[in-house]
């Protein structure tokens, strides 16, 4: 039940229907059961199996526990722990564990039968936020129905766009009423969503395959730029397609879901693309990540060292291998480099720049990102292989 | 409004993104022009349907 298959509206449409008709204390426990029978169905039918299906009691034990939080509560921080020992122990144990392999490159201790929960890089972040808000009374309790609604919805459990409770409470408590103009939205723009999946990204993988090593080490330069090029568009387009189907899907039940693109491949630097791109993960890193270690407002050398931090949460988030973690140290880079430029430029950076400055500016960070976009897209030594190539022919 | 401008508005105002149309467009939300736009999306959808390929952001 994908969101490019026929029965995700089969099952998407008749749900967000009854939501609409029904009133206000039914409406959360729809999104539970509904959830609970996409994640179960998902499951089952596309990733592990039914045991990945039992691990819809990762999502009991949520519920459970959540109910403990108060502010300034341990329980608040215990299920923190709790949550990302979770995710460490299905995402990255393999990962870990092989970092200290034996002198033969095996690992005694990897999970030979390792499978991810579905969702759970999402879902994760969602009870993080959840509990260090509460920790710090940033947000209301709500009911147990409508936490579970929360965490159970299903347009965005699969990826997102990673949603907050205090504007998801409002909203489920006050759905818009607006039926014609939210069915008209909603549906305009789940069909945007497939054009760009099926007619941009999934045509792009033509390209893109190529980026494996025995492909990488016989291609010529211009090859090897556009296969890049080729993957950059596909990760947006794929990407910024399913949040089109999940915020788009969220409309027809009348929620608002937070936006995760506003045409990051125009900006002119890598801090304004990194406030357009993926933007519910962006500002869960500042609130999260970025904020708590000093933010800002620290000594140059501090703020360099957080921005690197937070990054390289951002690139092992985004998968288990160290190709991730050099992508977010290549972005962490970028980023310290502009904050270093800014500081440097001062008041000069106040004056309009000139139509060639903007379009240089855009052409460094477009290219920059697009270069980064090798270790996301191959592992390590192939992306080394990549450069090689690239560079030397 | 510059031009550029305008046109990113009109592209998200078509998207669904944003629910106000940039000045000098004017669409009811009835308007046939917006079956003729879900006609052509639709098309675009079967036309390259079917190649399979799952989302790169479910779980990696």
């Amino acid at each position: 039940m994908i969101f490019t298959t026929f029965s995700y509206f089969l099952f998407l449409i008749p749900t967000a229907l009854l939501f609409r008709l029904s009133g206000p204390r039914l409406r959360p426990w729809i999104c539970v059961a509904s959830g609970v029978a996409f994640f179960v169905y998902f499951s089952v039918t596309e990733l592990a199996g039914w045991i990945g299906a039992a691990c819809v009691a990762i999502f009991v034990w949520e519920s459970l526990i959540s109910r403990l939080y108060t502010p300034g509560s341990r329980w608040c921080v215990f299920g923190v722990a709790a949550s990302v020992s979770i995710l460490v122990a299905f995402k990255y144990w393999n990962f870990l564990t092989g970092l200290v392999t034996t002198p033969a490159g095996i690992n005694r201790w990897a999970w030979r039968g390792a499978f991810l929960p579905l969702g759970i890089s999402f879902f994760t972040f969602e009870f993080v936020h959840y509990a260090i808000d509460r920790y710090k009374g940033r947000v209301d309790r709500g009911t147990l129905g409508e936490y579970l609604a929360f965490i159970f919805f299903f347009p965005t459990l699969v990826a997102g766009p990673i949603k907050r409770f205090q504007y998801f409470l409002a909203n489920i408590r006050e759905p818009s009423r607006d039926w014609p103009r939210d069915w008209h939205r909603g549906v305009t723009r789940i069909l945007v969503g497939l054009a760009k999946k099926f007619a941009v990204a999934d045509l792009l993988t033509s390209l893109t395959v190529h980026l494996n090593a025995a492909d990488v080490a016989q291609a010529t330069r211009p090859a090897l730029l556009l296969w890049l090029l080729a993957y950059g568009g596909q990760i947006y387009f794929d990407f910024s397609a399913y949040s089109d189907i999940a915020i788009g899907s969220g409309r027809l039940f009348g929620l608002s879901i937070p936006e995760n693109f506003d045409w990051p491949y125009a900006r002119t630097n890598i801090t304004e693309f990194w406030r357009r791109w993926h933007r519910s993960l962006t500002t869960w890193l500042m609130d999260y990540v970025f904020i708590p270690l000093g933010g800002s407002r620290a000594r140059p050398a501090r703020v360099y060292a957080n921005v690197m931090a937070t990054m390289l949460v951002s690139g092992l988030w985004h998968g288990a291998g160290l190709n991730f973690l050099v992508w977010g140290a290549w972005h962490g880079s970028l980023l310290v480099i502009h904050r270093m430029w800014r500081e440097w430029q001062g008041a000069r950076l106040a004056q309009a720049p000139t139509a060639v400055g903007r379009l240089s500016s855009w052409a460094v960070t477009f290219a920059t990102v697009t270069l980064g976009w090798a270790f996301f897209a191959m592992d390590l030594s192939t992306a080394a292989l990549y450069f090689r190539q690239l560079i030397f022919g | 409004m510059t031009s550029l401008r305008w046109f990113k508005q009109l592209a998200d105002y078509l998207g669904g993104s944003v629910d106000t149309a940039p000045p000098g467009v004017s669409l009811q939300l009835t308007s046939s022009a917006w079956a003729i736009w879900w006609g052509a999306l639709a098309l675009l959808i079967v036309l390259f349907c079917g190649q399979a390929s799952k989302f790169i952001y479910i779980d990696f």
